[in-house]
């Protein structure tokens, strides 16, 4: 590392040699980035060699049909587009309901790549949009934490992001969700947010707004950002920290950003009219009191001041108490107070669990336990405190952000566990200073105390040149903190004004560092500590990658004693739909499946993941709990001409129609009341074993997923439920097995056609079941609930993968009241 | 002799039963009034039952009765099972009971709530055949038996609290309880108190962060506050207060033996999550103090001493949380080394 050439200390030879020593350092910069890219993105190919290039889950199949819409027609006809293959007889308008940002990423990636004469298909290129965002997030983690405490701590918290698994866990290569390209316009809105402030140039002003233009496109926690600044102005302003700068960054960001957000169809007049967004509008109006009263000050006496203080607060606040008095207005006139139920159970965390049992049911909505922290962050719960009490040594505008961004993050991932998605990169952040900090104190305690060195006076020389290096560094944090009262000079003059200022002081300051020194053989052993810590993280990153979260979800294994065993009876089945019946069939299948059908098998479906219409879920969860006959009336009311049900119980594959057959009848019996859930449970218990009630035993799911099946083993043992099935021998009158999957995982069935016979009944019973009573229907259809054992969850995905094994999975019943 | 044997007979025949006519129209209107005295003595308006009364009010009396009794099986010892919720629901009930009465003006003398204390009164729940909690239980007027005629209140009927035993009431019983009138947080007083108290507090305020010299200020503050809000967090703190979790449960098999950790991810105990949380907070807190505090300490063996405890202390820390992880999740971690190492 030292320069041995330049022990004569002249002053000219060290500033060269100093200029040099940056020169490599940022070329050293470069190509570590360069490689925290390479490796973000390729931890992230494990679900790619592991099983293959295959879009996962359920919502990317969604996306990934956008996509393909987007790339074959045009912008134009996207914005427009009215899908008619889902929601049958409804349809849905697309453009309008979408957060476009992920597909016009993957759309322009694609017409880049082919016009560059490089020929991916449309479906390749979401499958790689996540790794590859993920490498552009640990390269904004990077330019921001520079921005906070300097390259060493940028790019350990850039390594530190590029692996971190909550992350990873939704942006595995395949995993095509808004997340994967959200997360990175979070980190670069904060980034631009923060580069405004510490050079108030407006240049960086209207990036900051157009990242929060992309961020608002790609995903709907573009709120947390639109809370998390003006929370951070508002303290600002409150702890005295005002300054010119913090107007540049945050007033254009609000009108820019606003005016930008309302364009965003599926925001549109959200963005000035839902509470969610009513602080930013309120510290707005605060800065610019603010702005005004530091303006006077400026320009008036300190004795004209005192008066004219007065005047201006009494009117500020008047002014103040006029609009909170009509945002209060606004607010209270609205129903829910003007939050949506999934913000409001953020501020109040008990409040989901109270009033809106489908949002706690769902497992992404939980509050995580100790060990998910663990799991997710690792290492980094034990370095983040380090990190915190770092940021406040000094304190500077842009530290104080990531305490108040790491605090409020780690709150809210405190109270649902998908939010622990946005303390990753706060996390890495503060861990990374934290680290770069540790290391700094270690290695300069060994360095300073190596025997037979310190009397050298080549060391000296370098010593001196890294001194000046860090004094720079501490010149640059103290100026920040000077700076808060006074506007700030143009940037080059005051570069050249530090280095006059600090050449002398360079002696004095290695002579201090020299005494702030720790000993040698402790800072040894703590210094390998901390890189067995960093190996730990790293095992456990790659753990987590290749074992917990690359699972497809649409393609399964399972290890056992002979060997690998695949399942790839989803494929296999979209495909038989797809293939073997006409194009306009109708399918129905509980909302799970319906994005895949449509992507997959392009056939139209009744329900799908989007679940914006709750009476036709119903519709789809009654005709599943009814008797044959009603169910096949039902079906045939929509048209419907095939069946599709998944069914685990032969391999054990747990999250099967069965296990959410309780959230079919719930949510059938919200819309019908003649589908109660006490007829499906005996004694408060939900079994399918021969206690299991009649009404459970003649429902159409239970027939049509047990249908056959004692011819496989002869006693009918379900492998999920582990017990043996009530009902065995029985036959379909109104359905017929159409087709069974290789591992009996997805059954089709189609409707028998209609028999003149019945008619005059099937008229009857129609315009029975199509009686809707909507008064007991609660916001239920407005929010996503999974299955009542799990989704996206690394426990889950852990039962999946130990199939065959029959390990006990999370197959109980709903929670039910203990008594 | 005879005559008058059977008229003597007769007569008191006659006068008996006169008697037990008027006795029981009178015995009527009289339980009725004890109960409306036993209502008005309670705040909310709901009457303790006890074995004595119960026999008073529903097993002597012939049905039937003039009034209906809707009842809140309840029992002190369970109170503090928080997953049974029964001093919510004993709340939710009374609110229930005080809203119908207020609704019928009191002149309303049908319907009675009560509820009965399972030490007292061990043998009316023995009457009713209720062997779990919670339970509320309809008494029609009609019914003879109190175990089978009797109707209990589903669970799905008291889980959105009081609104749906309100509808649960007025299914079965035809009668109108009238909105819910829950006490409000704060009264109208209190509020504009509080507002006139912030108008006056607001000038001072502003002043005083003009002048920069709130608490606010201090960054020290701030720093605590951050490092307990992550503490807070990462100890799944959230999660206790979400689902109840008691701080430790009591082992099954040996009531004397206290169970602090709970096997399996989906669920931890209070005092488990601080205890992790207290180890993710101490190696870092030990991290800082060693970077930006012990480097300007004098006196080197002191540092050296210091360094050594840290060590110790964060090595132990980290070393325990890998090991309560992987014994509470049961995660194989391991690493993916080239196999020609093995």
């Amino acid at each position: 590392m030292a320069a041995p050439e330049a022990s004569s200390a002249a002053v000219p030879t060290l500033m060269t040699n100093n200029t040099l020593r940056n020169a490599f350092g940022g070329v050293l910069s470069f190509f570590i980035l360069l490689l925290i890219g390479v490796l973000a993105f390729s931890i992230r190919l494990f679900s790619v060699i592991k099983y293959e290039s295959v879009i996962h889950e359920f919502d990317p199949y969604f996306n990934y049909r956008v996509t393909q819409f987007l790339t074959k027609n045009g912008i134009y006809e996207f914005w427009n587009w009215f899908d008619d293959r889902t929601w049958y007889p409804l349809g849905r308008v697309i453009g309008g309901t979408v957060y476009p940002g992920l597909t016009l990423t993957a759309g322009t990636i694609w017409w880049l790549l082919n016009s560059l004469n490089i020929p991916l298909s449309v479906e390749t290129v979401c499958v790689f949009t996540a790794p590859i965002f993920s490498a552009f997030a640990s390269w904004a983690t990077y330019l921001l934490t520079k921005e906070v405490k300097g390259a060493g701590a940028g790019l350990t918290a850039a390594v530190l992001l590029a692996m971190v698994p909550s992350y990873i866990s939704r942006s595995v290569a395949g995993s095509y969700d808004n997340e994967a390209v959200a997360i990175f316009a979070l980190i670069f809105t904060f980034y631009l947010y923060i580069k405004t402030l510490n050079t108030g140039s407006l240049f960086y002003a209207t990036l900051n707004s157009i990242a929060y233009f992309y961020m608002v496109c790609s995903w709907g926690g573009y709120t947390f950002i639109i809370n998390l600044i003006p929370m951070h102005v508002l303290l600002c302003i409150v702890t005295g920290r005002y300054s010119s700068r913090l107007y540049i960054a945050y007033a254009p960001l609000v009108v820019l950003g606003t005016l930008l957000a309302a364009l965003v169809p599926v925001v549109g007049f959200n963005a000035v009219m839902t509470s969610e967004h009513f602080a930013s509008f309120l510290v707005f109006i605060i800065i610019h009191v603010v702005a005004l009263v530091y303006y006077i000050k400026g320009i008036l006496s300190p004795k004209m001041f005192k008066v004219a203080v007065t005047l201006v607060i009494s009117a500020g606040l008047a002014v103040c108490c006029a609009v909170i008095a009509v945002l209060i207005a606004l607010v209270a006139s609205s129903p829910t107070k003007g939050w949506s139920g999934r913000s409001l159970s953020l501020l109040d965390p008990t409040y989901a669990s109270k009033y809106i049992p489908i949002i706690a049911s769902v497992s992404e909505h939980q509050p995580p336990t100790w060990p998910s922290y663990f799991m997710d962050i690792n290492v980094l719960a034990f370095l983040v405190p380090a990190g915190i009490i770092a940021c406040f040594l000094p304190l500077s505008d842009a530290s104080s952000f990531v305490v108040l961004y790491i605090a409020t993050s780690v709150y809210f991932s405190g109270v649902m566990v998908r939010l622990m998605l946005v303390l990753a990169p706060a996390a890495c952040i503060t861990s990374g200073i934290a680290l770069s900090q540790a290391f700094d104190v270690f290695t300069r305690s060994i360095k300073f105390q190596l025997p037979g060195l310190s009397s050298n006076t080549e060391v000296d020389a370098g010593e001196t040149s890294s001194a000046t290096k860090e004094a720079q560094n501490d010149a640059v944090k103290t100026e920040k903190a000077e700076e808060t009262s006074k506007d700030r000079p143009s940037r080059k003059s005051k570069k050249k004004e530090r280095e006059h200022v600090e050449k002398p002081s360079t002696k004095t300051k290695a002579e201090k560092k020299r005494l702030l020194a720790l000993p040698l053989e402790a800072s040894v052993i703590s210094l390998l500590l901390l890189v067995f810590l960093g190996a730990f993280y790293v095992v456990h990153c790659v753990w987590a990658a290749a074992e917990a979260y690359s699972a497809p979800s649409i393609v399964l294994t399972s290890h056992s004693h002979d060997g690998l065993h695949v399942f790839d009876d989803f494929r296999e089945a979209y495909a038989w739909l797809r293939h073997n019946t006409d194009v306009d069939d109708k399918v129905a299948s509980w909302w799970d499946y319906g994005y895949q059908t449509t992507a997959m098998a392009n056939r139209t479906v009744i329900v799908d993941n989007n679940t914006w219409n709750n009476t036709h879920i119903a519709t789809v969860g009654t005709a599943m709990s009814s008797p044959e006959k009603a169910a096949w009336e039902i079906f045939h009311s929509l048209d419907v001409k095939y069946i599709l049900v998944v069914f685990g119980g032969l391999v054990g594959y747990p999250s099967d129609d069965i296990n959410k057959f309780l959230w079919m009848v719930r949510i059938g019996g919200g819309v019908f009341p003649h589908i109660k859930e006490p007829d499906y449970l005996r004694d408060g218990q939900y079994r399918i074993d021969s206690q299991a009630t009649p009404t459970m035993l003649n429902c159409l799911m239970y027939k049509l997923s047990y249908y056959r099946f004692v011819e496989t083993d002869g006693k009918g043992f379900d492998r999920v439920r582990r017990t043996e099935i009530g009902k065995k021998y029985f036959k379909l009158t109104h359905f017929e097995e159409v087709f069974t999957t290789h591992h009996w995982m997805v059954r089709i069935y189609k409707l028998k056609p209609q028999k003149n016979r019945i008619r005059g009944k099937t008229k009857k019973s129609k315009s029975k079941t199509s009686s809707t009573s909507s008064s007991k229907r609660s916001e239920r259809g407005l929010f996503r609930h999974g299955n009542v054992f799990g989704g996206k969850e690394a426990q889950n995905q852990f039962c999946i993968s130990s199939i065959l094994g029959l390990v006990p999975c999370a197959t109980t019943g709903p929670p039910k009241r203990q008594i | 002799m005879a005559i008058s044997a059977t008229h003597l007979f007769l007569v008191s025949f006659i006068t008996l039963s006169l008697f037990l006519v008027i006795s029981k129209a009178e015995s009527e209107s009289e339980l009725v009034a004890d109960l409306l005295a036993l209502q008005s003595e309670s705040k909310s308006g709901v009457i303790h039952l006890d074995d004595r009364t119960v026999s008073k009010f529903l097993t002597s009396p012939k049905t039937p009765r003039p009034f209906s009794f809707i009842i809140f099986f309840d029992a002190t010892q369970l109170h503090d099972k928080s997953e049974l919720h029964l001093r919510e629901l004993r709340n939710e009930f009374a609110l229930v009971a005080s809203s119908f009465i207020t609704n019928n003006n009191s002149s309303n003398t049908k319907l009675f709530f009560c509820d009965i204390e399972f030490r007292e009164s061990q043998s009316s729940f023995h009457l009713f055949g209720v062997n779990s909690l919670p339970h509320i239980r309809l008494v029609g007027p009609t019914a003879k038996s109190l175990k089978d005629d009797s109707e209990q209140m589903d669970q799905g009927d008291f889980s959105r609290m009081a609104e749906s035993m309100a509808e649960f009431i007025e299914s079965r019983t035809k009668l109108t309880v009238g909105p819910i009138h829950r006490p409000p947080i704060l009264s109208k007083k209190q509020l504009a108190l509080i507002a006139a108290l912030l108008l006056i507090w607001s000038p001072f305020v502003a002043k005083k962060i003009f002048a920069g010299q709130t608490l606010l200020h201090d960054p020290k503050i701030w720093l605590s506050g951050a490092v307990f809000v992550y503490f807070f967090s990462v100890s799944g703190a959230m999660h206790n207060i979400i689902r109840k979790m008691p701080m430790f449960l009591v082992d099954r098999n040996d009531p004397n033996k206290l169970v602090f950790f709970y096997q399996g991810s989906g669920m931890q105990l209070g005092a488990e999550g601080f205890a992790v949380g207290f180890l993710y907070t101490i190696v870092g807190l030990l991290l800082a103090f060693v970077t930006h505090v012990l480097v300007y300490v004098k006196d080197a063996t002191a540092k050296r001493v210091a360094m050594l405890v840290a060590i110790f202390v964060s090595f132990w820390a980290v070393k325990k949380v890998i090991f309560l992880d992987n014994w509470k999740t049961g995660y194989g971690v391991h690493g993916f080394w080239p196999s020609s190492w093995n």
